[in-house]
């Protein structure tokens, strides 16, 4: 009994001297390899940046990584680990939807709060929420809703989509199509494409594309295959026929990086951070300083794990404490931050019914812009969404929630 | 549908089959002749972009020039693999787990040694300027390096067929495959033999990812990706039969791009339901020979 006081008083006495420890997951081999190492690079240069200026209540802060693969299973063993063995205070990003979901359930089991920062099915904050996740990104419903404010204003009446025949694909165009033929019953569908992820060859859905002679292709392609499908259709001359359309990721800055000259000038994309939206000092400096330590330009997803490590820092600040899960929750509901993403004049905020970051969308278009090397083009020309326009209403989330329950 | 149209979408499927049967007709080689499945092989198709890539886009070598080196470097590599680790599990007890373990675990070492050298971001070739232009099939335009690769297949396929069938090298090869002590007995360096053709088939394997580069993504994990397509091209045309495979990526090509004019919603569930329409029909292939024994 005596032994076990003491090496109690032991753990009392180290944890004041302890690091404040986050347990990050992000992939960091095969395709989605950039993504994870973007968003590790931010997350190490926010940390650094608070350690430097004395961390928070006197403790530091330290990141621990692990490949996301993205497996959930994998994922699951490894925020378990990192909650029993590591003692981590929190976990945090994520890039795939499945192992969201996954991992969100750890969190919920272990009391532990999970910062999602870029996986972007809506389930987590919505159907599946629970008190101890936080989104810091986007979802897919405020980039297709702010797509769908654009399209309202655009004279376009025949659509076709093309999307990966999986989760994200298949929640982008549900939260696209039904919200537009609201706002404007006259629009029409006229054909869709769903090849597999990472499908190498999209020849055969261009063609059958330009046979259905949409106004509008809506693209929910993503990363690498996005590059492939421009790629492809360029000389079929399909950018010449109709309009592209891509609100969701297609302005993510490494297809602009690996496409070079050859991006077509007039296409019509968004993301969720731009390098080159909003322009502010903020963002500028995040900018450069991120290009400075890594070497090359973040892509979007950099600046969530970015602004995640700070709005963890901020909560313990208010919270005035790393320990107290409950008062941490509090302080999160209620927190406002500026951030690189936040145009002059706006702080994003914390929704406390969702659990989501409040955060603008900008969409643009291609033009030739080679101040942000090797990309040749960069978007231009912005139509901006506030977030109370493109969310979820309070009476739409408690519905979901109820379908679900 | 007009039939214009129709055309074009038979050259699309056809251009799709062409690089399938690159990649495939490498793996099926390997294996006909050198008894092992190299799950690696994708990687060597990884290897030739990024090589095309290094040489045409960093070093601006000629695009043609830049090709031949990409099919040198990766038959290279292949040899090395070959050479300096697959050697050494032949005719063990238990050489089948030892090939998908060791192959596999290249999968990984090459994936990663391009995360290396050449970063996670994504990489793009320019076509070569003689095919930047377009063919006109009545109201469509079909790119002309679409039909270029697409002849080019016909070109190596014919070239093969001709390479195994025709010549002296060739004979030895075939014989090799039906009875490996045989040839060794007649004096004949089955080792050497074996490295020619395993290096041969991971060049094939450089080709077509080189000739695909200016069309697709160039990404660490490609080669994990398009395994899959070859090896269903492989078994549906029969393991180790060369003109299986190339009937296979035919066939494969066609009922992709008709599935998705026809049946959007289930345009990649095609391959598979033809993959098991052959297996139930005809388990060893389409040109496979039943009970083979390697």
């Amino acid at each position: 009994m005596a032994l076990l006081v003491l090496s109690w008083e032991v753990v009392v006495a180290l944890g004041a001297e302890k690091d404040i420890k986050i347990g990050c997951l992000f992939p960091t081999t095969g395709r989605a390899g950039r993504y994870g190492l973007d968003a590790m690079e931010a997350a190490k240069m926010a940390a650094e940046e608070i350690n430097n200026k004395g961390g928070v209540l006197g403790k530091k802060i330290e990141l621990l990584f692990t490949d996301e693969k993205p497996d959930p299973t994998f994922c699951v063993r490894v925020a378990k680990r990192y909650i029993l063995e590591d003692k981590v205070n929190f976990l945090m990003g994520v890039v795939s939807s499945a192992v969201g979901l996954a991992v969100t359930e750890v969190s919920k089991e272990h009391k532990v709060i999970f910062v999602g920062t870029s996986h972007a099915t809506t389930k987590t904050s919505v159907e599946n929420w629970h008190p101890y996740y936080f989104r810091i990104g986007a979802n897919t419903i405020t980039g297709m809703r702010s797509g769908a404010l654009f399209a309202e204003k655009k004279p376009w009446k025949k659509y076709y989509y093309i999307g990966p025949d999986y989760e994200y694909g298949q929640v982008q165009w549900t939260d696209f199509w039904p919200f537009l033929k609201k706002l404007r019953p006259d629009v029409e569908g006229v054909g869709e494409s769903w090849p597999k992820l990472y499908e190498p060859d999209y020849t055969p859905y261009i063609t059958a594309i330009m046979r259905g002679n949409p106004d509008v292709l809506v693209s929910g392609l993503w990363g690498g295959d996005t590059v492939a499908f421009i790629k492809q259709a360029e000389p079929y001359g399909l950018f010449n026929k109709m309009d592209y359309f891509h609100p969701d990721v297609g302005g993510n800055y490494e297809v602009f990086e690996a496409l070079g000259e050859k991006m077509p000038k007039g296409l019509i994309m968004g993301t969720h951070h731009h390098l080159n939206w909003p322009d502010t000092d903020l963002n500028k400096e995040y900018v450069k300083k991120f290009r400075d330590k890594v070497g090359h330009y973040p892509i979007t997803i950099g600046a969530n794990s970015y602004v995640g490590v700070y709005f963890i820092t901020k909560a313990i600040e208010e919270a005035g404490s790393v320990d107290n899960v409950e008062a941490l929750v509090k302080a999160m509901e209620g927190i406002k931050i500026r951030t690189p993403l936040d145009p002059p004049g706006y702080t994003s905020w914390m929704r406390p019914l969702t659990h989501d970051i409040m955060q603008w969308r900008a969409i643009g278009v291609t033009e030739p812009n080679d101040k942000y090397p090797p990309a040749k083009y960069m978007l231009g020309k912005w139509i901006v969404f506030p977030p109370e326009k493109i969310i979820p209403s309070d009476k739409e989330v408690m519905e979901l929630r109820t379908k679900r329950k | 549908m007009d039939f214009s149209f129709i055309i074009v979408q038979v050259l699309s499927g056809l251009t799709m089959a062409t690089v399938l049967f690159l990649v495939a007709s490498g793996l099926t080689l390997i294996f006909g002749v050198v008894g092992l499945f190299n799950f690696a092989h994708g990687s060597f198709y990884m290897l030739g972009a990024y090589f095309a890539y290094q040489f045409i886009s960093l070093m601006d070598i000629n695009f043609w020039f830049g090709v031949c080196l990409a099919i040198v470097g990766t038959g290279v590599c292949g040899w090395v693999m070959e050479y300096f680790f697959l050697k050494r599990i032949y005719g063990r007890q238990e050489e089948g787990p030892y090939q998908i373990l060791l192959t596999y675990s290249f999968i990984l070492i090459l994936d990663d040694l391009v995360k290396i050298i050449w970063g996670t971001d994504y990489k793009s070739i320019s076509r070569p300027d003689i095919f930047m232009g377009t063919i006109p099939i009545g109201d469509w335009a079909i790119p002309s390096y679409y039909l270029f690769i697409i002849f080019l297949g016909m070109f190596i396929a014919g070239g093969i067929w001709f390479l195994l069938q025709r010549s002296n090298f060739g004979r030895i090869v075939r014989a090799i495959s039906s009875d490996r002590t045989m040839v060794n007995a007649l004096g004949i360096n089955v080792n050497l033999f074996l490295t020619i053709v395993f290096a041969f088939a991971t060049a094939l394997g450089g080709l077509s990812g080189a000739l695909a580069a200016p069309l697709r993504t160039v990404t660490p994990g490609a080669g994990i990706e398009i395994i899959i397509d070859s090896l269903i091209v492989v078994v549906i045309g029969g393991l180790g039969n060369f003109w299986g495979a190339w009937i296979a990526a035919l066939i494969i090509g066609q009922v992709t791009a008709f599935g998705i004019l026809l049946f959007p919603r289930w345009s990649i569930l095609f391959i598979y339901i033809v993959m098991a329409g052959v297996l139930i029909i005809r388990p060893e292939g389409l040109l496979g020979e039943a009970n083979k024994k390697g």
